[in-house]
C-alpha cells in the first residue's frame, strides 16, 4: 500500500469522466433547447424514461469523481497547511457524498413516480 | 534605449528595487550586450552569461514579463523601457542571479542517463535511425530554466513537482530505445506531485527559447504510464 495519493488513477478517472460529462451535457443542452419540459409532470416523465434515468444515474458518480479530482488538485496546489487541507478535503468528500446520495434518491423517486 | 533592471543584494538591501539605465543601442544588439553596457555603468550589477549564442543556457531572465535568454533576444523587438527581472519564484542571490538548486535537484531526480540491465556490449549500443528520430525535440534542451520558472505548478510546489524541464528529460530517456528502466522510471513518477501537478498550462511551451514542447512530452509520459498500467 502506497502512502501517496494516486496520480495516474485520478488523472485517468478525470479524463474518462470528462468525456462522459461532455457528451451528456451536450445531450442535456440539446434536449432543453428542443423539447423543454412544460411542467413538473413532463420533467418527471422524461426522467423516468429508462435510458434517461440510467444516463442520469451514471452522471452522478461521474460528476462527483470529476469534481473530487479537480478540487483535490486545487487544494493540493493552494492549501499548504496540512490540517486545513485535510479539513477541506473531508468537508468536500462529505459534501459530495451527500449531494450524490440526494441526487440518486431524487432520480429513484422520479422513476417510481 | 531605456532599461529598468532589478537590483537586490540580500546582504545589504532591505528590499529589491528597479534601477533605470540609459544605454546606446546598435543594429542587431542583443539584450545580453545591453546588460553588459549596463555593467560598464555600474560594475556592481550581477547577471550570469557565458556563450552568448543560446547554447549554454546561463542568461535566462524575465524580460518584460516573459522568461527569455538575453543573448538571443534582440533589443529591437522589446518595448521600452525594457524591464529586466530575475526568474520568478527562485530565491535571488544577487540582482539577476538566482538560486537554481531545486531546479537541478529535480533534474537529478529523473535519472537523466541511460540505464542498462543487459551486459554492456564490446562497442556502443546501436540504435536505428527511426528510434533515434524519437529523441528529436527532447535532447535539445539546454536546461536554461525558462520553462520551469514560468510554470505556476513549479512555483507552488518546486520541492515536489519535477517541472517541465526535468519531465522533458524524463521522457527523453523513456523514449530512448537503449534505455532499459522504463518501469522503474514510470513507478518513480507516480503520485500526485512529481508528474501529475502538470495541468497543461503550457507556459513552458510558450517561453522555451529552443522551441521545445514539454507539455507534449508530459502527456506522452501519462499515456505511457496508462498503457503500462492496464
Amino acid at each position: 500500500m502506497s502512502r501517496r495519493a494516486s496520480g495516474l488513477r485520478a488523472w485517468a478517472l478525470q479524463r474518462a469522466t470528462a468525456v462522459y460529462l461532455a457528451g451528456f451535457a451536450l445531450y442535456l443542452v440539446i434536449h432543453a433547447l428542443t423539447q423543454p419540459p412544460a411542467d413538473y409532470a413532463a420533467w418527471q416523465a422524461w426522467v423516468a424514461r429508462p435510458w434517461v434515468n440510467l444516463g442520469l444515474l451514471l452522471l452522478v458518480p461521474a460528476l462527483l469523481i470529476h469534481v473530487w479530482v479537480g478540487m483535490r488538485d486545487l487544494l493540493i496546489d493552494y492549501v499548504r497547511v496540512t490540517w486545513a487541507r485535510v479539513l477541506l478535503l473531508a468537508l468536500l468528500a462529505f459534501g459530495l457524498i451527500a449531494s450524490g446520495l440526494w441526487a440518486v434518491q431524487a432520480l429513484i423517486l422520479a422513476r417510481m413516480g | 534605449m531605456k532599461l529598468r533592471v532589478y537590483r537586490y543584494n540580500p546582504d545589504t538591501d532591505i528590499e529589491p528595487r528597479m534601477q533605470a539605465f540609459e544605454v546606446k543601442s546598435w543594429p542587431g544588439m542583443m539584450l545580453r550586450e545591453a546588460l553588459l553596457e549596463v555593467r560598464k555603468q555600474d560594475e556592481s550589477f550581477a547577471f550570469r552569461h557565458s556563450c552568448g549564442e543560446g547554447v549554454c543556457g546561463s542568461d535566462g531572465m524575465n524580460v518584460n514579463g516573459r522568461n527569455r535568454l538575453a543573448c538571443i533576444t534582440p533589443v529591437a523587438e522589446l518595448k521600452e523601457p525594457i524591464d529586466v527581472r530575475p526568474f520568478p519564484g527562485r530565491p535571488v542571490i544577487r540582482d539577476l542571479v538566482v538560486d537554481m538548486t531545486q531546479f537541478y535537484e529535480q533534474y537529478r531526480n529523473v535519472r537523466p542517463y541511460l540505464v542498462r540491465k543487459d551486459p554492456l556490449p564490446e562497442a556502443e549500443v546501436l540504435q536505428s535511425p527511426a528510434d533515434r528520430e524519437k529523441l528529436d525535440g527532447l535532447y535539445e534542451c539546454i536546461l536554461c530554466g525558462c520553462c520551469s520558472t514560468s510554470c505556476p505548478s513549479f512555483w507552488w510546489n518546486p520541492e515536489k513537482f519535477h517541472g517541465p524541464a526535468a519531465l522533458l528529460q524524463a521522457y527523453r530517456f523513456l523514449a530512448d530505445s537503449r534505455d532499459q528502466a522504463t518501469d522503474e522510471r514510470l513507478d518513480d513518477l507516480e503520485g500526485p506531485y512529481k508528474l501529475f501537478r502538470c495541468h497543461s498550462i503550457m507556459n513552458c511551451v510558450d517561453v522555451c527559447p529552443k522551441g521545445l514542447n514539454p507539455t507534449r512530452a508530459i502527456n506522452k509520459i501519462k499515456d505511457l504510464m496508462l498503457s503500462h498500467a492496464i
